[in-house]
């Protein structure tokens, strides 16, 4: 229960640290880096994350139309209320976990092993400038783009299938859905997919900078366990906190 | 270059009223049984005989500035321990360590590595910086095309070394502290390593230079 207590307050006080030195941002390095997490995170896996995320989002929709048996304005509310407003943002998130989250633990939890951030600090350099701040908004921002990646796949997709098996026309469905959604919808999702970003790696720092010193593999897998539960947890709370505020108008 | 071997010393060692002239001056508590380190401003010097020990508590004491309880640390004329956090900012800002794998980054190039802290610290010498590292790698017997885009991986001892030491050139400390110089080098390299302490002088000659070497056995 205390190391529980500890690992919270550790990633609250790296959260502040981000938060008061986003400023470093502008330093030649630090940008540097940021600019290969987003290509990292957000471009090189575009193809990989987009396509399984668009299968996913396809998959829901056709198995809900299916049990449902839904007609075009129950197929457009579950475009908007499943697929735009928690399944993009969610499956973004799983699969920046799976493979950035990975990843940067990994590195960073070598690079302590290694002496590499040790190296830092005797070059007056705080790691947490270095390595936690880029990493942190390159993620937040990657986990953003990746989500609007998928929902357009999968709202996409699942227009083209819900036209496809049920009796309406793709016009007519898009219409709908443009009819219903809101730009509170968009923004909703993008704000939610920033907040999955920035647990993500913050989590994900603070356990590779904080390596238990027994084995890599033991650090990835149950960090990748935490964020797995704290994402499904974040994805609750505020699913739950903003569904009134962010109501259909049928 | 004198030899300063820290059991050798502590007999002759400064006291407290030379601090004006002392470059590092490290007394370990007295528990410890550790001799004092005393080296004056200037030239070059070599602290033998350290075990690993020994050598990481010294490190740790003038590199993070925390001298263990009981013990005094002087730093280029500076009592340490009366010293606010701004006045130690920047102190630590006049003293750079090379370690003795030349404390790279693994995941950045040998550019990259070496204008790293310039990056951080004097953003604006950057645009400059290439001629820079190019000069000082040249003068040092590199060849700065074929050593500047290499991942530390795939250079040598003596690269890595070279590559953290034109780092620490660029930052113009007034002491260096270089860890282990000659380990893990062959002829030829020693040779080349021979020129760093030139090189330090040329750039800083007010400056001290000073090897730490760790004990044969240990």
């Amino acid at each position: 229960m205390i190391g529980v207590y500890r690992e919270f307050e550790g990633c609250m006080r790296l959260m502040g640290h981000v938060l008061r030195r986003l400023r470093v941002l502008a330093l030649p390095p630090v940008t540097e880096s940021l600019t290969r997490q987003i290509y990292f995170t957000g471009a090189s896996a575009t193809a990989g994350i987009v396509l399984r995320g668009a299968l996913l989002g396809t998959l829901i929709i056709a198995y809900v139309i299916d049990v449902l048996d839904a007609n075009s304005a129950l197929a457009v509310k579950i475009l908007l209320w499943v697929v735009l407003r928690e399944i993009g943002p969610l499956i973004a998130a799983v699969l920046v976990i799976q493979r950035s989250g990975t990843a940067v633990v990994t590195e960073l939890a070598l690079m302590q092993i290694s002496g590499e951030v040790t190296s830092l600090r005797r070059m007056r350099i705080d790691p947490r400038d270095y390595l936690v701040v880029p990493r942190v908004v390159g993620v937040a921002l990657s986990t953003a783009a990746l989500t609007f990646y998928v929902q357009v796949i999968a709202v996409g997709g699942g227009m083209l299938l819900s036209a496809i098996t049920i009796d309406a026309s793709l016009g007519q469905l898009a219409n709908d859905f443009f009819l219903l959604a809101s730009p509170v919808d968009f923004a909703y999702s993008m704000v939610k997919s920033l907040l999955f970003g920035v647990a993500i790696a913050v989590i994900c720092c603070y356990h590779g900078l904080h390596p238990p010193g027994v084995s890599i593999n033991a650090v990835t897998q149950s960090t990748l366990l935490v964020m797995l539960l704290n994402v499904i947890f974040a994805y609750l709370v505020f699913g739950q906190a903003f569904f009134g505020l962010v109501t259909a108008k049928i | 270059m004198s030899h300063a071997d820290p059991a050798a010393r502590s007999d002759s060692a400064s006291s407290h009223s030379a601090d004006a002239s002392v470059a590092l001056g490290y007394e370990p508590s007295a528990g410890r049984g550790d001799g004092r380190i005393w080296i004056p401003k200037g030239g070059s010097h070599r602290v033998a005989g350290l075990s690993d020990t020994r050598k990481a508590r010294l490190l740790s004491a003038v590199l993070d500035l925390k001298s263990e309880p009981g013990a005094r640390l002087v730093l280029l004329g500076l009592e340490v321990d009366g010293l606010g956090p701004a006045e130690r900012t920047a102190l630590r800002a006049r003293v750079a360590f090379l370690p003795a794998g030349g404390g790279l980054l693994s995941n950045l190039n040998a550019w990259e590595n070496i204008v790293l802290p310039l990056g951080f610290h004097t953003p604006g010498r950057l645009r400059g910086g290439a001629g820079e590292v190019s000069d000082l790698l040249g003068g040092l017997g590199a060849d700065p095309h074929a050593l500047l885009p290499k991942l530390p991986e795939r250079m040598s001892a003596y690269e890595k070394k070279l590559a953290g030491y034109v780092r620490i050139l660029l930052e113009g400390p007034e002491l260096v502290l270089i860890e282990d110089l000659f380990g893990g080098l062959d002829a030829a390299e020693r040779a080349a390593a021979a020129g760093f302490l030139p090189t330090y002088r040329a750039r800083c000659p007010g400056g001290t230079f000073v090897q730490l070497e760790g004990s044969p056995e240990a």
